[in-house]
Order: C-alpha cells, then structure tokens, then sequence
C-alpha cells in the first residue's frame, strides 16, 4: 500500500511532464518554408524608425535579420539562445540603465529568441530600444 | 522514522531574533539564486522556501515578501516582478498547508510540481496584457503562447527543483530540526 503511494506520487510529475511536452510539440507555432514578404522597423533610442521591407526564405528571425540590408545587430550567446544588446549601433545595457531591445512580432511581444522565433509571410516585426 | 512539526509553541511575538534571522533567510536565498544563475531555471528558492514555512514555520512569510523587494531592488521592478508576488507565496502556502508531511519524496514532487507549473502560474499576467489589447479569445492565444513558449525551461525547472530536493532535504532539514528544535518548532519524533 505504502509502496503503491509512493508510485503515484512519482507518476504525478512524469505525466505532468509528459503532457507539457505534448502541448509544447502541439501548440508550438511552426516555421513555414518557401517565400515570405516581411518587414522589419528598428526604433532607435532617439525614438527613429528605420524600416527593412523585403521577401526572404528565412524561417526564423535570426536568419531574416541577416537578410535585411544595412541591418546590423551583435549580441551574446546565452543559454536562452541570442542575447541582443545592440542594434544599428545603439547599445542597449540593461545592467546600467535597464534599457534593453525589445521584439514584437503584429504588435505582440516576441514568446522566442530570435533563433527560434518563427517568420510568417506578412509578418511585421518591430525591434525597440526600450528603457 | 515520521516526524511532525508543530508550530504551536512558536512564540507569535516578533522580535528582534526574527529580524536577523529574516534577514539572514533572504541573503541565503539570494546568495544561492546568484550561484546559480549560470545554470538556466535551476533555482535553491523553492526549495529553501520549503524547508523554512516547514522548520521556521509561519514567520518564513515575512521572509517571502523580503525576498521579493530584494529581487526588484536588484533587477527593476518589472513584469516578472508581479508574478514573483503571488507565485512564491501560493509555494508558501502549499508548504504551510502540508507541514505535517514528513515525506522526503513528497516534498520532492511538491517541489517538481511547482518548478513544471510556474510558467503557467507567471502566464497570467500576459491575459490581462492580452486583453487590454483585444477581447477574451485574444487574451486566452497570447497567454497561452506566451506560456507554451516557455515549457522547455519550465520542465527544467521542474526536474531541477525535484532532484536539488531530493539530494538535500535530508541533510538540510537534519540541520534545521536542530537549529529551529529550540525557539521555533517543537519537534515530534516516532521511531
């Protein structure tokens, strides 16, 4: 009987993982392939917009970023993927005055790093120095 | 081996021991979250949350709003904030409403179940950020996708927070019972 409870209380969590990955896998937006028309607006910290409009076979933002023309961006490898401190030259140092670059994708918060953020056709991404 | 602990012979006044002892309690727990900032979602916060509600009793949620203070001095006071202001105390509360517990392996998945459902429980305020922006079915998808995007790092979370409990609560409530034995917890063993 002991032994019976001790086994349940193990299987709560092996479930509970076992469900979360099966929603993760479901739920997860997926990159498409092919052509997509996007645009990307970089907001400076002067509050200035600078806007990347062009097609791209790039299915996540990483490799869109690298695309756009004239867009530059440096960042640090972390855990969490790519850690984006500057962008078009301006730095952002969340450390010092808690600025940082913020990513929307349609006016939404990015959910992804930029490795894993899926690009969509007619997809309008905005990069923001925030502080 | 059980044990109980009971907390009825826990002086209510508070005094100035307590002070020191909240005080040290949270740089105990902040030092251990900065030693282990490296390592991603892996945290000794819960854990320590646990073992203080189970052996330093009630007066652990003085420690809890403490905490959280000292973490938006550090980091900024933002969004992630509010979710530290119900989440580490709905852990409290779990660990005050099954004190008398004396299960290693409960505590363990207690501990798991709570590091696996934290995104979920932080996901709430990007409802109410969704619908400020469009209508419940809105609110729902962002929130939803904001939670889903997270759940490799919360099942880490999860199986870290489960196996940091099952190596050190018995060693570390060994120490506790000795140390909260005297002026906090009367202590119950049965062989």
């Amino acid at each position: 009987m002991k032994n019976k409870k001790k086994l349940l209380l193990v299987l709560i969590p092996i479930v509970l993982i076992l469900v979360l990955a099966i929603v993760f896998f479901a739920l997860k937006p997926k990159a498409t392939k092919g052509s997509k028309s996007i645009e990307i607006d970089v907001v400076d910290d002067q509050g200035e917009t600078v806007t990347y409009e062009f097609s791209t076979d790039a299915e996540f933002l990483r490799q869109a970023m690298d695309e756009a023309d004239g867009l530059t961006y440096f960042g640090d490898e972390t855990d969490y993927g790519l850690l984006v401190y500057e962008v078009n030259g301006v730095n952002a140092d969340y450390s010092v005055d808690q600025s940082y670059w913020a990513f929307y994708v349609n006016d939404e918060y990015c959910n992804y790093g930029v490795d894993e953020q899926p690009v969509a056709d007619g997809d309008v991404f905005r990069i923001e120095y925030t502080k | 081996m059980a044990m109980s602990s009971e907390s009825n012979t826990q002086s209510k006044a508070f005094a100035a021991r307590d002070i020191t002892n909240i005080a040290l309690i949270v740089a105990l727990i902040e030092v251990c979250k900065s030693g282990l900032l490296f390592l991603p979602n892996i945290e000794l916060t819960s854990f320590w949350i646990i073992m203080f509600m189970l052996f330093y009793g009630r007066k652990t949620y003085l420690v809890i709003p403490a905490f959280i203070l000292v973490e938006g001095a550090m980091y900024g006071f933002g969004l992630w904030w509010i979710m530290y202001l119900y989440t580490w105390p709905l852990l409290g509360l779990l660990a005050w409403i099954f004190r008398r517990i004396d299960s290693w392996l409960f505590w363990c998945v207690l501990s798991c179940v709570f590091g696996l459902s934290f995104g979920f429980l932080c996901s709430f305020p990007y409802f109410f950020m969704g619908l400020s922006s469009g209508g419940i079915k809105h609110a729902f998808s962002v929130q939803i996708a904001w939670w889903v995007a997270g759940i490799p790092w919360d099942i880490a979370h999860g199986i870290g927070n489960f196996v940091l409990m099952l190596i050190l609560y018995k060693p570390v409530s060994k120490v506790m019972r000795k140390l909260y034995k005297k002026d906090t917890v009367t202590t119950e063993v049965k062989e």
